[in-house]
């Protein structure tokens, strides 16, 4: 598809002088993860030319007189601590040149316990890193070979000390459930190490079965076999109990953060914020505005083809799609309920589509089952509610 | 008129009618076998050759040169074989002087040749006996003779042998055709008098009348009238019907043909009515046919709301050729708009909407078939009530009556036992028994028609291997201890699933429907009670539990579309299903129901 609005500056994009999201993809792992669909690769054959490839993408989107402002900016991938700290230090330098970075911005790295030391932790916290989203999955050794992490339980609790001790006042903690093999209790034992771990943040999702991924050709051949249903309804349950008895908000389905500490980058993907996505695969919104319509692009998929284009001069996207009012809207609903709350009125001045008589009964009915609660015009899920989003979602989406 | 022989086929499906009018009219060149793309030519719609069955009537001419070198013109007037279209057998039977009884040599005599070849013999025509298939291994050649001769009191020597796969027999049958059927009587120079027998509908030309001239002659550019309403036309075009349309200018009395008029109604021309010169009319009219009573009715409901004007226009079109659909527009609480519609059986329901579907690309919603229910109310009001959702309150209600039929079953006499516990379960009244030889029985019974609109035939062959054979007739309306079985959801009346059944069976009734409902609705955000009820009285309760789980927990970072893609699929899904209260039904529900008994 040939790309079209996506020719225009971001500053242009974002359609006024709010700040953006920036996001960069790192495709390259020290091993691939059995469970993992993301774009990445374990030939590090194009590491070096990395850095370079990723200025030229930016200087492909960016305005030198009038620069966009930056509220968050995050390294995911991937393995982003595969990186150097020079490696980093030429992206950090790149986006500083063609952004203009809030001085409160929230800059964040993912990173694998396996890749990181003291050393590597300090030098994030120098290259202006406040916040790190730690891949802890597990502190079950059984659950962590099952998931074909390169890392042992006792790597993630030194990583989050030394984090601590580099100066990191916001961390985050990804963990999965559902593990196929691991009992309840052994996920409830990782559940509560991490919390006393006092993280600001926990993202805890179930283990999804994703095509094309090892473990899908696993489950397919009969050697795994993933929970059931009802197992899994019981476990996220008890997940979000004691998520919120220690403290933590539930802000999204699979999020969890004490006051003040949800991930600003992640709530922009479900605000209809707009975000600017960098290397392989990343994805890009931009909302609508008198530019024009609202707008998501994504990259190609692929280290050649990206850099491929790039080095033409080319954006490299390969897919891009112009948001109809209808689509802004049906986001709008899943998005708000997936998270923060659905706003009625806010989705229907971003959408020009009004709630119909059908669907402001069905979010009546949503409260008067317990599945959600109304709460300063917005109707937010209840655990119970939580467990069948998508059922709830795609139920009010018929108009 | 001397040379024209006009005559149909009696046959019981599968007995070889389709077969044996194709080798009439390859020995008679009306066609070459070459010319012979389709087996069967007579069946020219999809759907009769894939069931086998002859909807709509048909005619064609054929010259023969008999063994005495005279020159004949044969008209094969072609017969529905199946029962809910036995008033179109009479219509057939009315334009001609003869009458093939074709049986098959392994199966023999079934129930609906029998009614087939009394409308026949009523009607005055001549019987010729034909033994089809006497080259199959199984074939029972001296057994059917004799049943035969049972039936028609005939000689041995007036039934033919015959076998229209092998080829074998054609030649005696056009000859006794020429020989023993009488050609037609009329007058050509009295005024004119023309049985309408049939009209389709055609775009350009409007209703296209077959039609067989009794008196006079019918000429291009007469003035003509139609008995029933009295309005005049001109002929446009008049001629025989080969393989296609041939204009010939004109029809003398003993002809079959067509006329084309530039009737833009089909309702104009109605099928039993009789055309007459406008300018020298005659003096009365030919007798008529009863006019056709649907039987069984059913809503049918467009799948996606928005396609309601779409499905009005096709049932309009499908109706111009066929006449016997009756509809009226009606609304549902749980389906919107459609129409309740009404057939002459459950077969004809069945092609009706197999039709819509295929000739016009309808997607529809089928409700449960029912009869038409005459009921007095306490102060003497009589109504008749062909939706359950219509039934008046029980309070209301002095008697309830349902249409009683005749049933006919012929059947081996080792499923005899089968047969009438089947028809005791369906409130059947036993009549009568009669040997026909001793290994088969025709068995008699008034049965109320509610009970073999539904499954009755499947069951019927399932307990008897496929050996029996049925038929019915309506007899009479009889009062019955019935009642109105409603389904609730959640409390909320679906008015879709409600039935009229009898008092002693709305129990069961009422907890297979609950169960089945159980199995088709999917869990979904509420618990959802399945009730059955009579009135306020609940008689049978299932629970689908609330749903336990549906989310992913991962958004796929800044990949919203892909989620968003998800979600509409779902969404799609659930645009197809309707929604009663809070409980959404698939559409699988609505038709389900219509096979109660296969579980």
């Amino acid at each position: 598809m040939e790309p079209d609005r996506t020719g225009g500056t971001m500053k242009k994009l974002a359609g006024a002088d709010g700040p953006v999201g920036l996001y960069v993809h790192v495709p390259f792992c020290e091993r691939k993860c059995a469970y993992c669909d993301f774009y990445s690769l374990e030939n590090h054959g194009g590491i070096d030319a990395f850095p370079d490839l990723i200025t030229r993408e930016i200087a492909l989107y960016a305005d030198d007189r009038d620069p966009a402002r930056v509220r968050t900016l995050y390294y995911g991938g991937g393995t982003p601590s595969v990186l150097s700290v020079d490696q980093l230090r030429v992206l950090q330098d790149a986006f500083r040149h063609s952004f203009r970075i809030e001085p409160d911005a929230e800059i964040t790295i993912e990173v694998n316990p396996g890749t990181v030391d003291p050393a590597s932790l300090a030098a994030y916290r120098s290259l202006g890193f406040n916040r790190l989203s730690i891949g802890v999955q597990s502190f079950d050794p059984g659950a962590l070979a099952f998931l074909g992490r390169i890392h042992s339980a006792d790597d993630a609790r030194r990583c989050i000390r030394d984090a601590r001790d580099a100066g990191f006042a916001n961390l985050s903690i990804d963990l999965i459930y559902a593990v196929p093999g691991q009992t309840d209790a052994s996920w409830y034992a990782t559940l509560d190490e991490a919390i006393a771990l006092r993280p600001e943040h926990i993202s805890a999702y179930s283990l999804i079965v994703e095509e094309d991924t090892p473990l899908y050709v696993q489950v397919r051949e009969g050697n795994v076999t993933p929970h059931t249903d009802p197992r899994e309804a019981a476990l996220y349950e008890g997940t979000m109990a004691r998520l919120s008895a220690a403290g933590y908000d539930h802000y999204e389905v699979s999020n969890y953060a004490r006051p003040g500490c949800r991930s600003r980058h992640n709530s922009s993907y479900w605000d209809h914020a707009p975000y600017l996505g960098f290397g392989p695969s990343a994805h890009s919104f931009v909302a609508s505005s008198a530019e024009g319509p609202a707008l998501r692009w994504s990259n190609v998929r692929s280290l050649q083809g990206w850099s491929g284009m790039i080095e033409k001069g080319e954006r490299p996207v390969s897919q891009e799609e112009v948001l109809s009012g209808q689509e802004v809207f049906d986001e709008g609903i899943f998005l708000g309920l997936r998270a923060n709350g659905l706003d009625r009125a806010r989705v229907e001045r971003l959408s020009g589509i009004r709630f119909t008589g059908r669907q402001h009964q069905t979010l009546a009915d949503l409260v008067g089952a317990g599945l959600a609660v109304e709460e300063e015009g917005r109707f937010r899920l209840t655990p119970a509610g939580f467990v069948i989003c998508d059922e709830i979602c795609a139920r009010l989406l018929v108009p | 008129m001397d040379h024209i022989r006009n005559f149909c086929i009696i046959a019981h499906i599968d007995h070889g009618k389709s077969t044996i009018a194709d080798r009439l009219l390859e020995r008679t060149g009306t066609i070459t076998a070459r010319e012979m793309k389709f087996n069967q030519v007579l069946d020219d719609m999809d759907l009769e050759q894939e069931r086998g069955i002859t909807i709509k009537l048909h005619a064609i001419q054929m010259q023969y040169r008999a063994k005495n070198s005279e020159m004949y013109t044969l008209n094969l007037i072609d017969t529905p074989g199946h029962v809910d279209f036995s008033y179109e057998v009479s219509r057939s039977l009315a334009a001609c002087e003869g009458a093939l009884l074709v049986v098959d040599a392994s199966q023999g005599v079934e129930a609906q040749t029998i009614s087939n070849l009394y409308l026949a013999i009523d009607a005055g025509l001549e019987i010729i006996p034909v033994i089809n298939k006497i080259d199959l291994p199984s074939a029972m050649v001296e057994s059917v003779k004799h049943q035969i001769k049972d039936l028609i009191g005939c000689k041995d020597e007036d039934i033919l042998l015959a076998s229209a796969k092998a080829d074998l027999g054609i030649e005696d049958i056009l000859e006794a055709v020429v020989k023993r059927i009488h050609p037609p009587q009329g007058d050509p120079e009295a005024p004119l008098r023309a049985l309408i027998f049939d009209s389709v509908f055609d775009v350009y030309r409007g209703s296209i009348v077959y039609l067989r001239v009794v008196d006079g002659t019918l000429r291009e550019g007469d003035k003509i009238m139609f008995f029933h309403h009295g309005r005049s036309f001109e002929a446009e075009e008049v001629g025989c019907l080969e393989m296609k349309r041939t204009r010939t200018g004109s029809i003398t009395a003993g002809g079959v043909g067509y006329l084309i008029a530039g009737i833009k109604d089909v309702h104009d021309t109605k099928v039993g009515d009789t055309i007459t010169s406008a300018v020298r009319p005659a003096p009365a009219p030919l007798p008529g046919y009863k006019d056709v009573k649907p039987m069984v009715f059913s809503g049918m409901y467009p799948t996606n709301a928005e396609d309601f004007e779409d499905l009005r226009a096709s049932i309009e079109k499908l109706q111009l050729n066929d006449s016997s659909l009756i509809y009226e527009p009606e609304t549902s609480t749980a389906l919107g708009f459609g129409f309740r519609c009404g057939f002459l059986g459950l077969l004809h329901m069945e092609i009706v909407q197999e039709r819509l579907e295929r000739e016009y690309n309808q997607n529809i919603i089928n409700t449960v078939p029912n009869v038409e229910y005459r009921v007095t109310k306490t102060n003497g009001e009589v109504v008749l009530v062909d939706n359950p959702s219509y039934m008046p309150q029980l309070g209301v209600i002095e008697k309830v009556e349902e249409p009683f039929i005749r049933a006919q079953i012929i059947v081996p006499t080792e499923y005899v036992g089968n047969i009438m516990k089947l028809c005791t379960e369906r409130r059947g009244v036993y009549k009568n028994t009669t040997y026909l030889d001793p290994t088969r029985v025709d068995l008699h019974y008034e049965m109320p028609l509610s009970e073999i609109i539904f499954d009755f035939y499947d069951k019927l062959k399932s307990t008897s291997r496929g050996y029996a054979s049925f038929d019915y007739e309506f007899l009479d309306f009889r009062e019955s201890d019935l009642v109105k079985l409603d389904i609730l959801l959640n409390g909320e009346s679906v008015d879709a699933f409600s039935t009229i059944v009898h008092r002693d069976k709305a129990h069961e009734w009422g907890k297979k429907l609950c169960v089945k409902l159980r199995k088709l609705i999917p869990r979904q955000m509420f618990e959802v009670a399945i009730q059955a009820a009579i009135g306020s009285k609940i008689v049978a309760r299932e629970t689908i539990s609330a749903m336990r789980k549906n989310v992913l927990a991962k958004c796929y970072g800044g990949d919203i579309s892909r989620k968003r893609k998800l979600l509409e699929k779902q969404k799609e899904g659930k645009k197809r299903m309707k929604q009663v209260g809070r409980v959404e039904i698939p559409q699988e529900a609505f038709l389900a129901v219509l096979s109660m008994e296969d579980e």
